[in-house]
This record gives structure tokens, sequence and C-alpha cells, in this order.
């Protein structure tokens, strides 16, 4: 298994995957920390809230692409090489569905690990009250990473099976955008799509004052049984999609 | 001979499914955003004018451009594939007349799809009980976003034939979208070629007028096009083809 990743990133060792998923997360933390050299007071002291409700936001809209694209870059060069063929003679093809897997879910792993850092040093460096939540920004990467690999599991699936690009790539963002709207609806209806987890998975609400224009952040329970639908879905998406790719005519 | 290399690019795309996104995409924000708006009648005053924020927002700075991105990704993938860079640069047709035809068959795409947002926004109007006649503006605001619109194809048209990967230029347009969603807010939104199609949409304030002026619009968006054009030329006229 060690051999087989090895070898995914052999393949991709000048392909540099790492530069697009660079560049989507720099911009997604570059509008996340807009304006926040202009807090006052009150927003100071909720800041650690602030952040942890932009970021599962700005996550639904950058990260199912980001995931898109990692996958359709990892999968796109064997439908190009027409590699498949030979690939599955050396190797089983689960293994190769397994490692094509963790070597996409390395880089959404160190996409939301970067987001950590940023959060927590320019909470430090603007001087947000309090000390850093860890429980909470533990919380937060879990979720994070567990919508995200979800969401990648998927189109891996979709990028392998489909030879035409545009077919995952399609999927990617249009379940993005229905992501970003099912989260002015009701929490529940988040649950039946796959890309609206980002905001069933949020913990940090917010109170807008109309009239005084005040934002009051607060926390809620976790939605433990989100969750675990997640989990339940990215097991059924691993199985699935891994017997469809090994029954594929490669 | 331009309208021959126009009919090869209609014939390369028979049967692809990649209308199926443009005519998805713009029924999302009309079934969620009318229900959005529908929900917040008492916040949202302006009747067609909310409606429009609601309908067009999301759609024109995150989706539409990475959505037009996939496009252009698979119009320039059709050459990509199978040594066809060989065949293309080798027929009797001028490079500009490739680029155009690509150009043309993604700016019709463009096009419908506004035609498609003013249908759905009309019935969603009307479903909602909004009685008072559709805004006078609207095929103003289609126009003008189908012209943003077409200056990001002439965009990500270069960026696709640069760009061998499929899934890079649509992550690119997804950046763009949002850095114009910067550049609008500080002001810039003219200069900014991603942030023209919700400059011309008008999506943020439908009513009033325009960030800039029309003028201003109309020259910077000539401005991207004849530059993408140039460089697309240059690019296919000295740069040796990779096949493969």
């Amino acid at each position: 298994m060690i051999k087989a990743l090895a070898m995914e990133f052999q393949k991709i060792r000048r392909r540099k995957v790492w530069a697009i998923v660079a560049a989507l997360i720099s911009v997604q933390i570059l509008l996340a920390l807009w304006g926040v050299d202009r807090m006052d007071a009150h927003e100071l002291s909720q800041g650690w809230m602030h952040f942890l409700y932009q970021f599962p936001i700005l996550n639904s809209i950058m990260m199912p692409v980001m995931a898109a694209v990692v996958a359709s870059r990892l999968c796109d060069i064997e439908h190009k090489g027409q590699t498949l063929k030979l690939l599955h003679t050396v190797m089983p093809a689960g293994r190769l569905f397994a490692a094509k897997f963790l070597c996409g879910a390395l880089y959404m792993l160190a996409a939301a690990l970067l987001q950590i850092m940023v959060i927590v040093s320019a909470g430090l460096v603007i001087g947000f009250e309090g000390s850093p939540p860890l429980d909470k920004l533990l919380y937060y990467l879990l979720f994070t990473t567990a919508v995200n690999l979800t969401i990648l599991l998927l189109q891996q699936v979709l990028s392998l099976l489909f030879r035409n690009q545009m077919i995952p790539l399609t999927v990617g963002i249009i379940g993005s955008f229905a992501g970003l709207f099912i989260m002015f609806f009701p929490q529940n209806l988040g649950r039946f799509l796959l890309w609206g987890y980002y905001g069933v998975l949020m913990f940090v609400g917010l109170d807008w004052d109309r009239a005084t224009r005040i934002a009051d952040f607060y926390y809620v329970p976790v939605d433990w049984t989100g969750f675990s639908i997640l989990a339940i879905m990215f097991c059924m998406i691993y199985i699935i999609g891994r017997a469809l790719f090994i029954r594929k005519e490669m | 001979m331009f309208l021959r290399t126009l009919w090869a690019e209609r014939m390369k795309l028979h049967h692809s499914p990649v209308w199926l996104a443009f005519l998805i995409l713009p029924v999302l924000p009309a079934v969620m955003g009318t229900f959005n708006y529908l929900q917040n009648v008492g916040i949202l005053q302006d009747q067609w004018y909310s409606l429009w924020t609601q309908h067009t927002l999301f759609t024109c700075y995150f989706f539409l451009p990475a959505i037009i991105g996939v496009y252009c990704s698979y119009l320039c993938r059709l050459e990509h594939l199978n040594h066809n860079w060989n065949a293309v640069m080798t027929a009797p047709v001028p490079v500009s007349y490739v680029y155009l035809a690509k150009l043309i068959s993604a700016s019709v795409m463009v096009l419908l799809t506004e035609a498609w947002i003013g249908i759905l926004f009309f019935i969603s109007g009307r479903l909602c009980g909004l009685n008072t006649p559709i805004p006078p503006e609207l095929p103003e605001w289609l126009l003008y976003g189908a012209a943003g619109g077409i200056v990001i194809c002439a965009l990500q048209l270069c960026l696709s034939l640069v760009i061998r990967s499929f899934a890079v230029p649509v992550g690119i347009a997804l950046i763009g979208g949002v850095s114009g969603l910067a550049a609008f807010a500080k002001g810039y939104g003219v200069w900014f070629p991603y942030s023209l199609l919700c400059l011309g949409m008008r999506a943020n304030q439908p009513g009033g007028a325009m960030q800039s002026s029309t003028e201003q619009f109309v020259l910077n968006g000539l401005l991207y096009l004849a530059v993408c054009i140039i460089f697309a030329v240059i690019w296919l006229k000295k740069r040796d083809v990779v096949a493969g």
C-alpha cells in the first residue's frame, strides 16, 4: 500500500497539484481575513466564533471545487495515458483506488490544517479575546476534513468512471452551489445533500439585529446525528464506488 | 470558410451533454432563491429587484464563471486529446478562425443561459405573486451580463489553450469569480474581467445605475476581448503544438 501511494506521488511529481490547492486556499483565506483589522471590541470578544462561523460558509463555496479539481487531476492522468489496463495487470484495482484516495486526501487535509494555522495565528495577531478554543478548533478540523474527504471520494469515483472530466467537475460545481443555498433552509434539509454538510456540521450560530446592526455569535450543540449520517455516506460511497471501479472495463 | 469552422465546432459538440450543465445551473437559484425570497419578504421589500438579487448574486460571482470554465476546458480538451492539434494546425484554416469559432460557440451558450435566466426569473416572479410588470431593465441586465460572460469565455479559452489540464482552468475560474467579489467591493469591478459578469447583471443593486459608466464597461470588455484574441492567435501561431 505504501508503495502504491508512493507511486501516486511519483505520477504527479511535476504536475504541481499543490499549486491549484494553494491558490484556492490562499484566495479563501484572504477573503476570510478581509476587514478583520477593523474589528471593534465587541467583535474582538467574539473573534474565534466569527472565524468558526465564516470558514464553513467559505468552505462550501471553495472546497467542493478544490476536491473536484484534485480528484480530476489525479484520475485524469490514467485516462490520458490509457494506463488503467496496464495498471490492472500489476496491481489490484482496489488498491489503486485506495492509493489515489489517500493521495488526494493528504492534499485536502493539508488545506484544512493550513486553515487552522491561519485562524490561530490571525486570531493571536489581531488580539481576539481569550486563548484559542482548542476543542472547537479540533471539532472544526474533524468536521471540515470529514466533509472534504467524502466529497473528494465521490469526485474520485466520478472522475475514474467517466473519461469525460466535464461530468465530475459539473457535478462538483452544481453540488457546491446547492450546498451553499441549502444553508438558508432549515438544517434538516441539508442532511439530504452531501454538499450541505458544511452547514449541517457548523456549530456556531449568528443572531443579527437589523436595528442595531450588531452581530451576536453563539455556540450550538454539535449535530452528531448528522456526523453519523455523513460517516455512513462515506462508507457507502467507498464500497459502491470501489466495486463499480473494479468492475469497470479498464 | 469561417462558417465551416464554426460548423465543425458545432459538430464536435454533437451529442455532448455539456449544455445540460447550463440548463440545470440557473434552475437552482431560481428554485432556492425564490424560496428564500418568499421566506424573507419582510426584509426584501423591493419585489422584482429583491428577487433578482436572490437569483443572480451567487450565480454570477461563483458558479457561472466556473461553469463557463468547464465549457471552455471541454472545447479545448477536444483538441488536446487524440493528437488532434496536429490535425487542427495542418488544416487549411487560419488559426484565428479556430479560436474565434470556439469563442462564438461558448458565447452562444452564454447568451442562451442569460435568456434562460430571464425566463426563469419571469416565471418564478409570477409564481411568487408579483403582479407588477417586470422591471424594464431586465433585457439590459441580461444583455450586459452576456457581454461580461463572453469576456470570461475569451479569457478561459486562453487559459485552457495554454494549460492542458481540464480541471485547473476551472479552479482558476472560481478563483477569478471570488477575487471578482473583492474587486467589485473595492470599486475596481470594471477593471477585473471576472467581475464584468456580475457588474453587467447588476446582481448587487439592480435598482440603481452600474458601478461604472456604460461606456467604461463596454470599452473594458472590448479591450479584454481584444487582448485575449490577440494572445490566443499569437500563441497558436508561435508555439509548437503538444499533441498527445
